[in-house]
């Protein structure tokens, strides 16, 4: 089935298997491979990309699904190779371990923040609750959100 | 890799009916089709092997599946296309219903939120379905629609087991209604899991109280979701306890025991009642 999107502000056309999702879609025919697989399920948030605006687990969305939609993934970021004010604040706060959950949870973040730019502590934490981290990095991912949103005595 | 099958996504309702009548499942009548919402659990499960599905059917570019209507008379109506999260953003359903939006918030992340429908999670009928305590205390019925024609029910008729239903082949719920008459209720909503998203409830408990009414549903207590028969506002937790005993059949598993389900139930049961 033929499908078109714009990722990232680019369009796209392709032929799609109606069995794809949309996260191979993104990796393996847009070649985009910062959205990862976690578990498949929904469960992780690894694949956790903006969809028309609101984060989905794309693990569990078909590409076929997404025809005509607008789609982030966390390339579309950083501007012109400059890392966004967000990136900038979880690289300062040593907000990635191993870096496999990081481009969801930035991409959470990022929902967060347009929805409710001054979070508190709590909200950050319910707007997470769908990324998993098994380096046990949350403070530092919490305290990275805090610092972008201008929340953080320094 | 999910396997194969094939993908339609009718533009309307007359499309979608013709199409689930020709797909029944039934040896030599089209293919096993199932209807694809959210697809935040038949794509989970196709994923893990457990759905032989082979036709999909999105129902999202059905526009009139997507109304989420308030009318002080009528009540409440909930289309087949509408997510918890807009649900939950709902002004009115804050005002008049907000039950719906304390338990729609405890099912799954955000992720799950955007994506999965109300209507989904009721034809899924897990025993331990969020958005079926509270639906259940607000006297819900099921709208039910076919080729043939429609049908109403109550909710707690169209629950027949872990995961079946009263949908017959060819049938869709296309919305559902809540009546008017439990508006504006006082509510308690109590969920025990492990972590806060990403866990099945192990006991969980909605009650609502308006006028001379007070109405109690019980999840994950029993191969269904449970609903207590109507009291009195004033009864005693005591008798509601003593009911609820009497209506769930908790079970020993991986997740909890049956006694500190049962446990945990009447904890519940005592704790709202104080509050509301």
């Amino acid at each position: 089935m033929k499908i078109n999107v714009k990722v990232n502000g680019k369009k796209y056309e392709r032929d799609v298997r109606e069995n794809m999702t949309l996260l191979r879609f993104i990796r393996e025919e847009i070649g985009l491979t910062g959205t990862k697989e976690g578990c498949g399920v929904g469960e992780c948030g690894a694949c956790t990309v903006i969809l028309n605006g609101k984060t989905v687990n794309s693990c569990i969305v078909l590409a076929v699904e997404a025809d005509g939609a607008v789609i982030e993934t966390i390339e579309g970021e950083a501007k012109n190779g400059k890392m966004s004010k967000l990136q900038n604040s979880f690289h300062e706060h040593h907000a990635v371990q191993c870096g496999f959950c990081t481009p969801g949870m930035v991409l959470s973040a990022k929902t967060l923040l347009k929805e409710n730019p001054k979070p508190s502590e709590h909200e950050i934490k319910e707007a997470l609750e769908g990324n998993f981290c098994r380096c046990t990095g949350y403070q530092q991912i919490i305290e990275a959100i805090q610092d972008a949103s201008g929340q953080m005595k320094k | 890799m999910l396997k194969e099958f094939s993908y339609l996504a009718p533009k309307n309702k007359t499309q979608l009916l013709k199409l689930l009548a020709e797909h029944t499942g039934k040896p030599g009548v089209g293919k096993t089709a199932k209807i694809l919402a959210g697809g935040t659990d038949i794509l989970v499960n196709i994923r893990n092997g457990f759905d032989k599905t082979d036709l999909l059917i999105d129902i999202k570019k059905i526009g009139e599946y997507s109304k989420l209507d308030f009318n002080k008379t009528k009540g409440l109506l909930i289309g087949a296309n509408v997510t918890y999260i807009q649900l939950i953003n709902n002004k009115n359903v804050k005002k008049h219903y907000p039950v719906l939006i304390e338990t729609a918030g405890k099912v799954g992340s955000p992720q799950l939120r955007n994506r999965g429908t109300i209507i989904g999670n009721i034809c899924t009928a897990s025993p331990a379905a969020d958005m079926s305590r509270s639906l259940l205390c607000l006297g819900a019925e099921v709208n039910i629609v076919s080729i043939k024609g429609s049908r109403s029910m109550k909710l707690k008729d169209f629950f027949k087991g872990v995961k079946k239903t009263a949908l017959k082949a060819g049938e869709i719920v296309e919305s559902i209604t809540i009546p008017i008459d439990m508006a504006d209720a006082k509510y308690g909503d109590e969920k025990l899991k492990r972590i806060k998203g990403h866990d099945l409830a192990q006991a969980a408990v909605s009650i609502v109280k308006k006028d001379k009414v007070l109405r109690v549903a019980i999840s994950s207590c029993a191969i269904v979701p449970v609903l207590l028969k109507d009291f009195k506002s004033n009864v005693s937790s005591a008798t509601v306890c003593k009911e609820a005993l009497k209506s769930i059949s908790p079970i020993d598993d991986i997740r909890a025991s049956k006694d500190y389900r049962i446990h945990m139930v009447k904890t519940y049961i005592k704790r709202i009642m104080d509050k509301i």
